[in-house]
């Protein structure tokens, strides 16, 4: 990473040549060239949609002469009011309520509070009260809201051997009088966290003589973390990680921000450790914010194979394939006199880490953490508990806790034998509830199979899907927002979920499917299981007074009070680790949980099917990643861009057949820079056949999975096939070429040269403007603007100012401009992004979509470049050699609009549709937009997202439910981006203005900002001196992006500060 | 040579020349004329409602708060439109047999909303929020004309975005103290000084005319700059 300096022009020096998007970018081919050239996407601008330009032309003539005749000039149509008949006393139509309850993913629940208007729940935030969530989301818990709205989710109780469509009191019914007391029952659930439906579960399954089993089983599951701690404690123990004292991070092929179990915390907690001014004093010896200190700042070293969120971010990474990570651990921990036994041979790099590692480490004894990722091997994970104790991090940066789950088991084991059961016809009922081992089985576990011959299959879950079809009775499951539950956090806390809207479509919960089974009743309410289960539990936060009041406490707060496990003092031992044994020869297949999609559960959800992922930047389908290097060496090309002259959005690619262990799978080939050699990895939960009328998207990574070595194998072989594949891809949209547009830079190098990330202004007679950019400087300058009236005007900045004023006034400053003054009275809002902080998890997207009304428009129009998210997060390359993966770097920079006060998209406006609000937004006006596209054409961000077709889903009844009513559902033709999201700020003014007084600092909060686990968004007025923003936007590394274009950007970034290891081998 | 045109052409040329501006201004001027009419606005036209409720019985001769029934108007940017519940506070003991309230029974009965025709529409992009225009001492009459001599409900201005604009680049004919929003019968001249006392402007010594008043509630609400109530995103989103 060069040292960024302020004469460094990039202009000049043709620069920017080492930061790269991607491999076209690099290749630099004529059609890559051309597509930069091009304002839009080749086909983005072409009518090249099924209806002809001819039959466009006869239509739209006829629709003028048409015009008049269905047209009425009377006024917009009477509508209706339907008022309550009794209103509910919390109600105020028009007034939101905010209710907290929970998402639970991998048996871990995460609290969220939702938005609810009129009774429906239109947005998720994290919930401010929960350990796991302070406030922020996943893309997970925010896109869980579309899952309740889908079109295509089940909605009755069907008995599949009939087909026909029976109530829920008929199948219970039959379901009874189906399963006699001796019968061999065995129930099969995702990982369980919620105490009360193991319970439940528990009593169900002692009903019957032998009691019947249960079995949960995940596809993508923590088994190897759980056998991990069995090993080294002897017992299954959770481990609770507390970034907020870890100083070194060592992250063993664990993406932890945000790829885990309590990721969304980890983030925040990591991030804390990443601030680019911390307090301290100044050369005066004032209290300051001043520049960290190598030893204020954390240091993340990361070894993996594929690139994560959390290697792009970390300041040491290793690509290491995941087969090799074990002998790194043993050798790592024998460095540290764990002994736990050798390891294979490391490749020289690896053995270069190791002495520096070793050293950072020591010397912050206590003060690190080293992380194992899940689909590492238990004895990994156990070695890593041992070398966390050796370093005296166990009782300080880790918490050792009994499991969070309510039964931690070995789910693999335990599927792999109730299956076989199941095969020789062991098994009289099986009742599958949640999960859909017809599509998620290893391939070499013939679950169709084995199901086929038990005699009774009752399936439950939110769609009909691969498995519900196969079974004898499907029963509709409700989404979590439409039942009563509880969970567990990652750290033990408890909390209960509550229902925010009844059941969409009469769907009840596993809970009550079960309770219903085990009592004479037809139906039991999930409140009354899940209040009966708390009314008994000994209340840790001392006993209240009445347990309505403590009920109603905790559903308030989303949490129950003092519920967190305590810690567990208990020692690892390397006793128990197994030898070391070598893996085969070969190419190594990870098969990871998609990022986006997880295990497929999410793969109906057109939010995260088109949320271009963290690092692929592709949407819509999943595809083999490999890097540079193995792609050349397995013959698949390079130049993916290259078809119909480059376009954006559309990438051609090999296709290639890949085989391991006898299973084949044909699958799209992608080239990953930064992935390392000889290694394929494939993200599961594509390639679904019944997920519902969008899903069945991408390839099937299951198809290749063995029960074996379900995440990490070898012998994986990989050919082109000589076809070709177009992915959706975003990622040489928009490019910002040569100019830097993110910027970073070394702590050290950030300490000698602060103002490294400014850049000089391109026109001399502008430096003033650009300065204002600049912290610090903009008083000065509201003086010598063109209005002289500021002296008279109030003006927030208060006194202080009028000496300044009678400056003497060089004339030779004033800014040649055309734009009109900006106004700099009362509020001016403004974003600060840091992108130290970020760690390109995109869930700024998906908050941004839900509150925004943001629509999805499907793989073929992201191939023409026209997906409409508002904001996108950039990712580029640093280096020289893009087969060099231990020498690259990669960067975020989420770029919503930039909001300029100068903005070129104004000028350029015929109709005046965009201009701007006295307190500084760009503001869009739907309804004079005429879809001239100039705005976009002149805008150098290119943030502007054109409405190509009639992309907003204006039929389906249920999505309507969901959409934010204080935003306008865009019509075809029209131009949007970014607000700001300006109804949270108007609402908030009211609120203010009404009681008339200012708008406090973080009153307002943008969706992405309130989403973004790791707080890289502040967002505030810059007319309150003291605000958040003006706090970041004071720092050196502060920088706007194309300042030098003298927009005067609202938004600006900071530059990324990153703290390597001096003694480390660089980059 | 003989003449090509007849000597009555000349009228006909001058009718021409003179009478197609006139045309074109007169339909520019009838149409924008047509445009602002209650034809197109509905301004002034009544709804018909499942119960004829009248304003003027409720509010004019019974003298019931606006916010007895529009509740929410103070807090949310819907005013509310009463639940079945609100009419029947006073229906179950008054008039309880009238057929004119059967659908209020109904509904209260049934639990069905009683289907109230809306008057005052506004387009969809406009995001209008009651509280704030009460809290700045807008009065309900400002927007929604003497609704308490009204017998059925009916839309009293245009609803422009050109009239809601006049308020908003010059509010002072529109602010009154905030206790007497809701008033339907307040004059300026009624204004008590809270200082002194008196019906008076001290500056003036005589009682307040709305210029007067206008500026003082202006400047006391707190009341925003043309400018700024003029943004963009101040109303459409």
């Amino acid at each position: 990473m060069a040292l960024r300096t302020d004469s460094d022009n990039p202009i000049e020096s043709g620069g920017g040549d080492d930061l790269w998007l991607g491999l076209e970018h690099f290749a630099n081919t004529p059609e890559f060239t051309e597509m930069l050239h091009r304002e839009f996407p080749e086909d983005a601008t072409a009518w090249n949609d099924p209806v002809s330009r001819r039959t466009f032309l006869t239509l739209s003539g006829a629709s003028v002469a048409l015009a008049g005749i269905g047209c009425s000039p009377r006024p917009a149509s009477r509508e209706k009011i339907y008022p309550y008949v009794k209103q509910p006393e919390q109600i105020t139509p028009g007034l939101p309520l905010f209710f907290a309850t929970g998402h639970a993913q991998q048996g871990v629940t995460s609290g969220i509070l939702v938005k609810s208007r009129e009774g429906r729940p239109i947005k998720i935030e994290g919930n401010p009260s929960h350990p796991g969530s302070l406030g922020s989301t996943d893309v997970f818990m925010q896109a869980s809201l579309l899952n309740l709205y889908d079109p295509d989710r089940s909605r009755q109780v069907i008995n599949g051997r009939t087909g026909d469509e029976i109530t829920w009191d008929t199948a219970i019914g039959q379901l009874k009088g189906k399963l006699p007391k001796t019968a061999k029952v065995r129930i099969l659930t995702e990982t369980v966290g919620s105490p009360s439906l193991a319970q439940t579960i528990d009593t169900f399954a002692k009903q019957f003589t032998p009691a019947a089993e249960w079995v949960q089983y995940e596809p993508v599951n923590r088994d190897n973390v759980r056998e991990g701690s069995k090993l080294a404690f002897g017992e299954y123990v959770n481990a609770v990680y507390d970034f907020t004292k870890a100083l070194r991070v060592v992250s063993l092929d664990s993406d932890f921000l945000g790829g885990v179990v309590g990721g969304v915390r980890y983030a925040k907690d990591f991030n804390s450790l990443r601030k680019t001014a911390v307090p301290g004093k100044d050369k005066d010896g004032h209290t300051a914010m001043v520049t960290p200190t190598a030893d204020q700042m954390n240091r993340l070293y990361s070894v993996e194979s594929t690139l994560s969120p959390t290697g792009a971010v970390a300041d040491h990474r290793l690509p290491m394939k995941s087969v090799e990570i074990e002998s790194f651990v043993r050798a790592l921990a024998k460095e540290l006199g764990v002994n736990a036994g050798e390891g294979g041979a490391l490749p020289d790099l690896a053995k270069k880490w190791l002495a520096p590692l070793v050293k950072d480490l020591q010397a912050n004894k206590g003060k690190s953490i080293v992380i194992a990722g899940d689909h590492q091997p238990a004895a990994v994970h156990a070695i890593v508990h041992n070398i966390n104790e050796a370093l005296g991090n166990i009782g300080t940066t880790v918490k050792l806790t009994k499991p969070v789950e309510a039964k931690p088991s070995n789910q693999l084991a335990d599927y792999k034998k109730l299956v076989e059961e199941m095969a020789a016809g062991k098994v009289d009922a099986v009742l599958i509830l949640g999960v859909n081992p017809v599509y998620s089985s290893p391939a070499d576990i013939d679950f169709v199979g084995a199901l086929k011959k038990v005699p009774l299959k009752v399936h439950m879950g939110s769609h009909l899907d691969e498995t519900a079809i196969l079974c004898d009775y499907h029963f509709n499951e409700a989404h979590a927002l439409e039942t009563w539950g509880d969970g567990r956090a990652f750290d033990g806390t408890a909390s209960i979920s509550q229902p925010l809207i009844a059941p969409l479509f009469n769907g009840h919960s596993i809970l009550e499917l079960i309770a219903s089974l085990t009592t004479n009743a037809a139906l039991v309410t999930g409140m009354e299981i899940v209040k009966t289960f708390w009314q008994n539990q000994p209340k840790d936060g001392g006993t209240p007074p009445d347990f309505s009041i403590w009920w109603q406490h905790v559903l308030q707060d989303g949490v129950v009070p003092k519920s967190e496990f305590p810690a567990v003092a208990k020692k690892p031992a390397t006793t128990a680790i197994p030898a070391y044994k070598a893996p085969g020869k070969g190419t190594e297949l990870n098969l990871r949980a998609d990022p986006n999609l997880f295990d497929g559960r999410f793969a109906n959800n057109g939010w995260l099917q088109e949320l271009p992922r963290p690092i692929t930047k592709l949407t819509w389908d999943n595809a083999a990643i490999i890097s540079p290097k193995t792609a050349a060496d397995l013959g698949f090309s390079v130049g993916i861009m290259r078809s119909g002259g480059g376009e954006h959005g559309k990438a051609q690619v090999d296709i290639g057949e890949l085989t391991i262990g006898g299973k084949k799978l044909t699958v799209a080939v992608w080239i990953q820079p930064m992935h390392v050699d000889d290694s394929i990895t494939l993200y599961l939960g594509s390639g679904r056949e019944r997920s519902g009328q969008i899903g069945n998207t991408g390839f099937n990574g299951f198809k290749v999975r063995s029960a074996e070595s379900p995440d990490i194998s070898v012998g994986a072989e990989l050919k082109p096939t000589g076809e070709k594949f177009i992915l959706a891809c975003t990622q040489s949209h928009f490019s910002m070429e040569g100019r830097r547009p993110a910027r970073s830079a070394y702590l050290e190098e950030f300490r000698e040269n602060p103002n490294f990330a400014k850049v000089a202004a391109i026109a001399a007679p502008e430096w003033r403007e650009i300065d204002e950019t600049l912290p610090g400087n903009e008083h000065k300058h509201e003086e010598h603007g063109h209005d002289h009236d500021h002296g008279e005007k109030k003006s927030e900045g208060g006194a202080g100012k009028k000496e300044e004023h009678h400056e003497v006034h060089d004339k030779r400053t004033i800014p040649l401009t055309m734009y009109p003054p900006t106004n700099k009275e009362g509020r001016r809002w403004a974003m600060a992004i840091d992108l130290t902080q970020c760690n390109g998890c995109s869930v700024c997207l998906i908050a941004c979509q839900a509150e925004n009304n943001v629509p999805v428009v499907g793989k073929t129009q992201v191939t023409k470049g026209r997906e409409m998210h508002w904001i996108r997060v950039d990712r580029y390359y640093e280096g020289t050699d893009p087969n060099d993966a231990a020498n690259l770097v990669a960067h975020f920079q989420p770029v919503p609009c930039q909001q300029c006060e100068k903005a070129p998209c104004e000028v350029v406006c015929p109709v005046a549709a965009t201009l701007h609000s006295t307190d500084g937004l760009n503001d869009m006006v739907y309804n004079r937009c005429v879809g001239t596209r100039y705005c976009s054409n002149n805008c150098p961000y290119k943030v502007r997202r054109f409405n190509f077709l009639t992309f907003a889903d204006w039929k389906t009844d249920t999505l309507k439910l969901m959409r934010n009513p204080e935003v306008t559902v865009r019509e075809r033709g029209v131009m949007e981006k970014c607000t700001y999201c300006v109804q949270r700020i108007r609402s908030a003014e009211i609120e203010a203005e009404r009681q008339f007084r200012g708008i406090k600092d973080g009153e307002v909060v943008t969706a992405c900002q309130a989403a973004c686990p790791s707080g890289a968004i502040t967002f505030g007025d810059l007319s309150i001196k003291d605000s958040m923003v003006n706090q970041k936007k004071a720092q050196s590394n502060n920088y706007g992006l194309l300042a030098e274009l003298n927009t005067l950007p609202r938004t600006t970034y900071l530059a990324a500060i990153r703290n390597p290891n001096p003694e480390m081998p660089r980059a | 040579m003989a003449q090509v045109f007849h000597r009555s052409m000349n009228a006909v040329s001058r009718i021409m020349v003179f009478g197609l501006p006139l045309l074109f201004m007169g339909s520019v001027l009838g149409g924008s004329i047509i445009y602002r009419s209650g034809y197109i606005t509905g301004r002034g036209e009544t709804v018909d409602q499942p119960v004829p409720f009248s304003h003027l019985h409720h509010v004019g001769q019974l003298g019931i708060d606006c916010r007895y029934c529009h509740t929410s108007v103070e807090s949310s940017s819907f005013a509310g439109i009463p639940p079945t519940k609100t009419c029947m506070n006073c229906h179950q003991q008054m008039w309880a047999g009238a057929e004119m309230l059967n659908p209020i029974r109904e509904s209260y009965k049934q639990n069905k909303s009683v289907p109230w025709e809306r008057v005052h529409n506004l387009p969809d992009y406009v995001y209008f929020n009651h509280s704030i225009h009460v809290a700045k001492g807008v009065g309900c009459v400002s927007c929604h004309g003497q609704v308490d001599q009204m017998p059925l409900m009916y839309q009293s201005k245009s609803l422009l975005m050109e009239w809601c604009l006049k308020c908003h680049r010059n509010p002072e004919p529109n602010l009154r103290p905030a206790s007497e929003v809701t008033s339907m019968t307040f004059k300026p001249a009624d204004y008590v000084n809270p200082e002194t006392g008196k019906k008076e402007n001290p500056e003036t010594g005589k009682p307040f005319t709305q210029a007067e008043l206008g500026k003082l509630m202006k400047d006391k609400n707190h009341v925003r700059n043309a400018l700024t109530l003029t943004s963009c995103s101040i109303c459409h989103r």
